[in-house]
């Protein structure tokens, strides 16, 4: 996996280069007409120790920007939003027990779903890199 | 905008601090992580900057019957050189204002560690009551001239050990001294005391002098140790917090004594305070509220407690969390509620809501975590 280093408020977030990106922080990577979804590195971050997660459910229908978990840290809740429309496939249970996975490795082992696209050309609606690195420098400010 | 803490720069640029802010002030989060942290301060030592709490210089003939008035506790029983123990000042309806500890240096030398987001509602509150009654008394506060950082955990002995400083071992729970030096810099006040539940010492220096104590502590084994750790140490010990526990609307906030704040407080013989008859009331009428302790169970061990999530038995809302969080050493969802008195039953269980589904939990006295806290 490559990736790059950004700074934003001072701090340092990796950005994966063969991944697609929301507005809302959530990394999409597309595997055979499937998307795998996770949180990006700079989201583990500004949520500090994720201590919890509710996952959807496997064979859940969902629409592209919609909540459809919710991360528990420390100190806030944050929903998780759906990259893209479709079906749920698989959902990473492993986290129910071991939510620090998102914080240590959030775009390996921390993945969080796998939706199989209804509607492909929702995933080159996705923010590029790049893009997605403006984003969050502009929200910094 | 937030007034950046004493050691700023050197949580920046040292120690890599994360910031946030809290009361009012840009103080550090964590510097790692608050989990991580949280279990430091549990097993080893921990440093915390807490120089974001007020600190306020008490001087005349009169500060002892201005305590007297303002807090709920008997302050005259406090001897030289010690802590008077936590207490409360209290509004008309009995509803806090703050929680604070007085210090006695002498009859006429007194300070009061107030709590951040408070200070400057208590240094007005002070002024009144000194005028109204005509007090002699002089209030200043100190809080921009010294730094003060709280050094936390069951190894903080072997700590201070190292850094030279072994004398301060002698010190007593809520027993301190006053200008003393430790690793060669100018301390203004050490105690034996914290918020943790763990043994530890709270320091007030300079913050230059600061920096360099705090680098001795590093260098002695010490961690820093952030704020959101603070809040997760203190849930676990049934501590309270302004705004969750206690806030002075008393249709948001029950009186007081339903806080069940314990430490001897409130000293019932003791007449003439401010809130007295409402305490008085409620203490004759009984509470309707107790705040009691909640651990999920194993099962829910993950299902994160949020102030104002309602708490259900059968279908009864018998109450409300007001704090809560995962604790990191007991691995399990915990925090603080207000129940219905007749439904406050140690070892009995409860639902807690949470966007829609119920989770279950058991209610337990405090503290959460077993054996503290330690007192030397």
């Amino acid at each position: 996996m490559s990736t790059i280093e950004f700074e934003a408020k001072g701090k340092k977030y990796l950005v994966r280069t063969d991944v697609k990106y929301t507005k809302t922080d959530e990394w999409a990577k597309k595997e055979n007409g499937k998307v795998r979804e996770g949180i990006t590195d700079y989201a583990q971050k500004e949520l500090k120790d994720i201590v919890g997660i509710e996952l959807p459910e496997v064979g859940q229908e969902v629409k592209k920007g919609e909540a459809i978990g919710t991360l528990e840290s420390v100190k806030s809740t944050a929903d998780l939003y759906a990259a893209v429309s479709g079906k749920v496939v698989e959902v990473n249970e492993r986290l129910l027990d071991e939510p620090e996975l998102l914080n240590k490795d959030p775009y390996g082992e921390g993945w969080i779903v796998v939706i199989e696209m209804s509607d492909p050309k929702e995933f080159d609606e996705l923010l590029t890199p790049e893009q997605y690195i403006e984003k969050c420098k502009k929200e910094a400010h | 905008m937030a007034i950046k803490t004493h050691l700023w720069e050197f949580h920046v640029k040292e120690l890599g601090a994360t910031l946030g802010e809290f009361g009012g002030w840009e103080v550090p989060m964590l510097y790692t992580s608050s989990m991580e942290e949280h279990n430091i301060v549990r097993t080893s030592v921990g440093i915390f900057d807490v120089s974001h709490m007020g600190r306020i210089k008490l001087t005349g003939p009169d500060v002892v019957p201005l305590f007297q008035k303002i807090y709920t506790k008997d302050i005259s029983k406090t001897k030289e050189y010690w802590m008077s123990g936590p207490t409360m000042a209290l509004n008309e309806y009995a509803r806090v204002k703050d929680d604070e500890m007085p210090y006695k240096v002498s009859d006429e030398e007194w300070y009061v560690v107030a709590n951040a987001p408070y200070r400057e509602k208590m240094l007005k509150h002070f002024d009144e009551t000194i005028k109204k009654y005509g007090f002699k008394v002089k209030v200043e506060d100190i809080t921009f001239k010294t730094a003060m950082i709280a050094v936390q955990g069951p190894k903080v002995e072997e700590v201070f050990e190292k850094i030279g400083a072994g004398w301060a071992n002698d010190l007593h729970t809520l027993e301190f001294r006053v200008n003393e030096e430790i690793a060669g810099q100018k301390v203004f006040l050490i105690s034996r005391s914290g918020w943790t539940g763990e043994d530890g010492f709270e320091i007030w220096a300079e913050p230059k002098a600061m920096v360099e104590i705090y680098r001795a502590l590093l260098k002695a084994g010490a961690k820093p140790v952030g704020i959101i750790s603070r809040d997760t140490l203190r849930i676990e010990m049934g501590y309270v917090l302004g705004g969750h526990e206690y806030e002075e609307d008393p249709t948001k906030f029950p009186p007081a004594l339903c806080i069940r704040y314990g430490l001897g407080a409130i000293t019932w013989s003791k007449r003439g305070f401010i809130g007295e008859e409402a305490l008085r009331a409620c203490r004759r009428e009984g509470c309707r509220w107790i705040r009691v302790g909640i651990r999920m169970t194993k099962k829910h061990a993950r299902a994160i407690l949020r102030q104002g999530y309602p708490v259900y038995v059968e279908d009864q809302v018998v109450g409300w969390i007001t704090s809560g969080t995962y604790s990191p050493y007991l691995k399990r969802a915990v925090g603080q509620a207000y129940i219905d008195s007749r439904y406050a039953i140690f070892g009995e269980y409860v639902e807690v809501e949470i966007r829609g589904k119920r989770y279950k939990g058991k209610i337990f006295d405090f503290p959460l975590v077993p054996g503290r806290p330690v007192v030397k």
